[in-house]
């Protein structure tokens, strides 16, 4: 698939020698594909990888990056893991009987996950490999706008010239500052603990907060989630919040919302949690979901005069491009949508536009994205927040509230939650979102249908597939509200 | 304002009538519900824009009205009173539609049903008809009950252990599973009661172009619609009594020990699944040398293999001559092949046939196929003109959201003045074999004949809750692009989540979208449909003649589809 046609020595209109056309900081997602697309384009790639180690800090990292070492791949491993404790308890009005006693082994999922993400490790060296990107162990930073060193496990440290130099050192969980604050993980320690903890308690309402609380949960642990707003999940469409929120604590676990932690302090059978309404509690793990900042400190970004907005994220142009000419940016580390999908989007279209003689602009309109939480949420383009005050005119709101099949023979307390958007002149939809089981399976296909700006006939005009969940999101004939751009009725 | 239903488009007439106050709350019925599956907790807000309704998009609507003022098509017939401006014969899922819609807007309707019965017959049915009774949704049931044990397999792979086997107890499922049919067989009466509808129990027979007869009482009826939907068929072989169909394997009293389940269609497959996952041993005789004809040539070995990787045996190439009762209760079979002996249950899944036995239709002069179907025109309009026809019985496409849409189109062409033909281009489907299917639009096969030529895009990997697992599940995917146009013609997926994944695809097939459409689109990562927006490379280009240069697709699935 390479074409391994390296272009040695290219000189630029200058008459400037480079080691390579392009060096990538970072073999992360978006990492990776700037560095093989840039390859197949014919461009001498050199990419750079801290060490690997599932915990992540700013000596060790490794090639895959979050999504495949510490976020999508592992969360999404321990979410169908945990999944199975509901599963077990649905079963039984299905006619299986199961004795009482079902053990989970943490330890032995723990330890497939890390089979599981080590193979994907090697995967990613092998597509770095087979592309003809070459790749270095250690610590990249810059030196100049086309020089960056390297510095390898022993010391020794290297230095080479590129063409172009792209930063994609993506993100890293950050603490709160709050006494006994080192008595916390994040998640890169959620994702590697060493025993399931029986009392966790999730500081945050973030999507990581309610993924962890569902995983705890899902394998008997009891969850207390802390966070500073009435409803988890800030940003997404206030009624699948609610939604959540009522799943969560359906599946048992303790939402205490508006509420901050004040003090961790330890004690000899865990931790005690202090909160800024004065309670105590006792837990064996706390989890600061609290939010990521990019990984710019050590890059030595500053000197080089490479700018960063006051987050330490990388500032960019349209086409991902830093300030300084020769330098790019890609992926969590300029903080612009922060998912893997997107970083991949914006490496290849920064291929294009460097190697592939085509300037390609990422395009953030209508990216859908999950909230693995059991059950989960997918969205795709607006709110009915948004939409409501981004729309010229009038909005028309779909929605559908269901016991899913299942759950009439499993008994199980859960209703699916599904919700058009609608500009009511256009009738374009504007916005799709749905949380229930399978949700980011089905939003997917919704997904392309909204980047094509279909129509609300449009989707009624598809044929339902049935029995499905999926089938409700073409069968919604009535408007369940309208709203006015301009608030001036209360229809 | 009564008289108004002469022109039935009735938005401006009726938004400013006075009585909309009124209306409003009487509208707050749930109307939308789609006779499908789903239960009728769910909220619906109706009808807070009665007034703003785009004239496009009419709103069903409720009306009382004399018989005699509603005369809208038929202007020969004017001064003949009918008991009903519409008699339906058959409550499934395609008339109870056409009739709510019917009621709603404006007509007079009633409906005849048999009485309930698990196993129909010419004397028994129910309100819900096949659907709910016999079809999509015991057998959706079954399957999630039968998954479990997939589930628990899986389940190993991820730490969990059980101190013994979980056990599976036929009797607590089909109680719990009868229960729901009962709760949902309510709902669907609740929902005719609702929508002005007489429900009246017996068997329908046509007497003459406008009559009906229900079990010896006589209702005269402006329009006739027959939806009395297909029953499974039996071919004629020595020892055929001993076998059961469909109806019967959704309510066996015991479960069967080792089956044997003569058919390669979907029933077969879905059945094998679901009696394979509850612990049978499950035999598929199979006449020809694949399951699934019509569906697409690669899914049907994808999922025959997969199917067999779980324990299914497939019989291929064997057909059925005879079933014996051996003296120890079991059953042999006898096939071209040989004789296998010691099954417990033999189960036909060999096609369905129309329910227009003593109908009466031959006597009105309704035009049937050599099958047994009703003939219809595109608006579903028999060869009699007063009597129209839906959902299996037609045979089309038999599928539950086509019965609704030819219900719905039905209710609008002789209610709503909106002559509408149902739309079968791009119709979605679904497969709940285990692995299940999920399909819209075309084959490959079919493309190469409509279209010539055509690029494949395939993709064929092992999900991530597998590699944890260990079980050998795998998932494939297939688009099949227009090489002209770019056009996504088909596409097809076999694998966890198949028909939930396929819905919203299955919207943008039939807008129109081209393969750049979905390339555009950004994944949701980890799913497994994120791999229907990032499939790169055709797997090979199909050119009129014969040269097709053909290329293999990468295996492996790269978790970050990097």
């Amino acid at each position: 698939m390479a074409r391994k046609m390296l272009i040695h020595g290219e000189l630029d209109g200058a008459g400037v020698h480079y080691d390579f056309d392009l060096f990538v900081i970072g073999a992360g997602s978006g990492g990776v594909r700037a560095a093989r697309f840039s390859a197949n384009y014919g461009a001498k790639v050199g990419i750079c990888e801290l060490p690997f180690n599932p915990i992540s800090s700013e000596v060790v990292g490794g090639v895959g990056g979050t999504c495949v070492l510490r976020g999508c791949v592992p969360k999404k491993i321990l979410v169908y893991g945990a999944a199975f404790g509901g599963e077990l308890e649905d079963a039984r009005n299905y006619g299986w009987e199961l004795n009482e006693k079902v053990d989970f082994n943490w330890k032995k999922l723990l330890h497939k996950k890390t089979e599981e993400i080590t193979r994907l490790n090697g995967i990613y060296k092998r597509l770095l490999s087979n592309a003809g990107v070459k790749l270095f162990e250690g610590e990249g930073k810059l030196v100049g706008p086309n020089e960056v060193e390297v510095t390898q496990l022993d010391g020794t440290k290297l230095c080479y010239s590129a063409k172009h130099i792209l930063i994609a050192t993506g993100s890293r969980a950050q603490r709160p500052n709050i006494p006994g604050q080192e008595l916390g993980i994040t998640s890169d320690e959620a994702l590697s603990l060493e025993d399931l903890p029986k009392r966790a308690v999730v500081l945050g309402g973030g999507y990581i907060a309610v993924e962890f609380a569902s995983i705890w949960r899902g394998m008997g642990a009891t969850v207390d989630m802390f966070f500073r707003k009435e409803l988890p999940l800030r940003g997404f469409d206030d009624e699948m919040r609610a939604v959540v929120a009522r799943n969560l604590e359906g599946r048992g676990i303790n939402l205490h919302p508006r509420t901050n932690l004040t003090e961790l302090i330890k004690t000899e059978d865990g931790i005690k949690v202090i909160t800024d309404h004065g309670e105590e509690l006792h837990a064996d793990l706390v989890l600061f979901a609290t939010g990521r900042i990019p990984n710019t400190k050590r890059l030595n970004l500053a000197s080089v005069g490479v700018e960063t907005d006051a987050l330490g994220a990388v500032k960019v142009d349209d086409n991902s491009r830093t300030n300084v000419p020769s330098i790019w940016a890609v992926g969590d580390v300029t903080n612009r949508m922060n998912l893997t999908p997107v970083a991949l989007m914006e490496g290849t279209c920064f291929a294009k536009t460097v190697f592939g003689g085509q300037p390609t602009k990422p395009d953030y309109i209508n990216v859908p994205c999950a909230v693995f939480c059991i059950p989960p949420l997918s969205v795709v383009g607006l709110s009915e927040e948004q939409a409501v005050e981004q729309a010229n005119g009038d909005v028309l709101v779909f929605t559908s509230t269901f016991n899913p099949m299942k759950n009439t023979v499993s008994g199980r307390q859960e209703k699916t939650a599904m919700k058009l958007v609608v500009d009511a002149e256009t009738d374009k939809v504007l916005g799709a979102s749905m949380c229930g089981p399978d949700a980011p399976e089905i939003m997917q296909g919704i997904g392309v249908a909204l980047k094509c700006g279909a129509t609300k006939a449009q989707f009624d005009s598809t044929v339902g597939i049935h029995p499905s969940a999926a089938e409700e999101f073409v069968t919604m004939r009535s408007t369940t509200r309208r709203v006015s751009a301009k608030p001036k009725t209360n229809l | 304002m009564a008289a108004s239903i002469a022109t039935p488009k009735l938005t401006a007439t009726f938004s400013a009538a006075p009585s909309l106050q009124t209306l409003r709350r009487k509208l707050s019925t749930p109307l939308s519900r789609s006779l499908s599956l789903l239960p009728p907790s769910a909220p619906r807000t109706l009808d807070l824009d009665l007034g703003l309704r785009s004239p496009t998009k009419p709103r069903p609507r409720r009306r009382r009205l004399s018989v005699e003022a509603a005369e809208p098509d038929n202007g020969a017939e004017t001064a003949r009173h009918y008991d009903f401006d519409l008699f339906t014969v058959g409550a499934g899922s395609g008339g109870v539609r056409a009739s709510r819609f019917a009621a709603n807007f404006g007509a007079s309707v009633a409906v005849c049903e048999l009485p309930f019965s698990t196993i129909s017959s010419e004397t028994a049915g129910g309100v819900g008809g096949t659907c709910v009774l016999r079809g999509c949704v015991p057998k959706k049931l079954l399957v999630y009950a039968s998954k479990y044990s997939h589930e628990f397999d899986e389940s190993h792979g991820f730490g969990w252990t059980y101190d013994a086997e979980p056990r599976h107890d036929w009797s607590t499922l089909m109680a719990n599973k009868n229960a729901e049919l009962q709760r949902l067989m309510g709902i669907y009466k609740n929902i005719l009661r609702n929508a002005g509808v007489t429900l009246i129990e017996g068997r329908g027979k046509i007497v003459d172009p406008h009559t009906i007869d229900v079990d010896g009482k006589l209702y005269s009826a402006r329009h006739i619609l027959v939806s009395v939907g297909g029953r499974p068929f039996i071919p004629e072989i020595p020892g055929k009594e001993y076998a059961i169909d469909s109806d019967a394997a959704l309510d066996l009293p015991s479960k069967p020990e080792k089956v044997a389940i003569i058919g390669g269609g979907y029933i077969a497959l879905e059945f094998a699944g679901i009696f394979n996952g509850l612990s049978s041993d499950v035999h598929v005789f199979i006449r020809q040398k694949k399951v699934l004809r019509g569906f697409d040539e690669e899914v049907r070995d994808f999922v025959a293999e997969q199917m067999s990787l779980r324990g299914i045996e497939f019989h291929t190439e064997e057909s059925p001559q005879a079933i014996q009762k051996l003296p120890d209760g079991s059953l042999s079979l006898k096939t071209n092949k040989g004789t296998i002996e010691g099954f417990s249950h033999i189960m036909f899944a060999t096609g369905r046939r129309p329910n227009t036995k003593n109908l009466g239709l031959e006597t009105v002069g309704v035009k049937m196929t050599k099958n047994g179907a009703i003939e219809v025109d595109e608006f579903s309009r028999t060869s009699v003109p007063s009597i129209w026809a839906v959902g299996d019985v037609t045979d089309r496409i038999n599928l539950t959201p086509v019965a609704l849409m030819e219900g719905g189109a039905l209710a609008k062409t002789i209610f709503f003045n909106e002559p509408t033909k149902p739309d079968y281009r791009a119709v979605p489907s679904a497969v709940f074999s285990q692995p299940p299917i999920g399909q819209v639009g075309l084959t490959e096969e079919q493309a190469i004949q409509e279209y010539g030529d055509v690029d494949i895009f395939t993709a064929n990997f092992r999900p991530l809750k597998a590699t944890l697992s260990g079980l050998p599940d795998r998932v494939f995917m297939k688009f099949i692009v227009c090489a002209k146009t770019n056009r996504v013609l088909g596409l097809h997926m076999c694998g966890e989540d198949s028909p939930e994944t396929v819905q919203g695809f299955a919207v943008a097939v039939k807008a129109g979208l081209t393969k750049a459409d979905f390339d555009a689109t950004v994944g949701i990562h980890p799913t497994s449909a994120e791999e229907f927006v990032t499939m790169r490379t055709p797997t090979r280009k199909i050119r009129r003649g014969p040269s097709s240069e053909g290329k293999k697709d990468s295996d492996a699935k790269a978790a970050a589809g990097v």
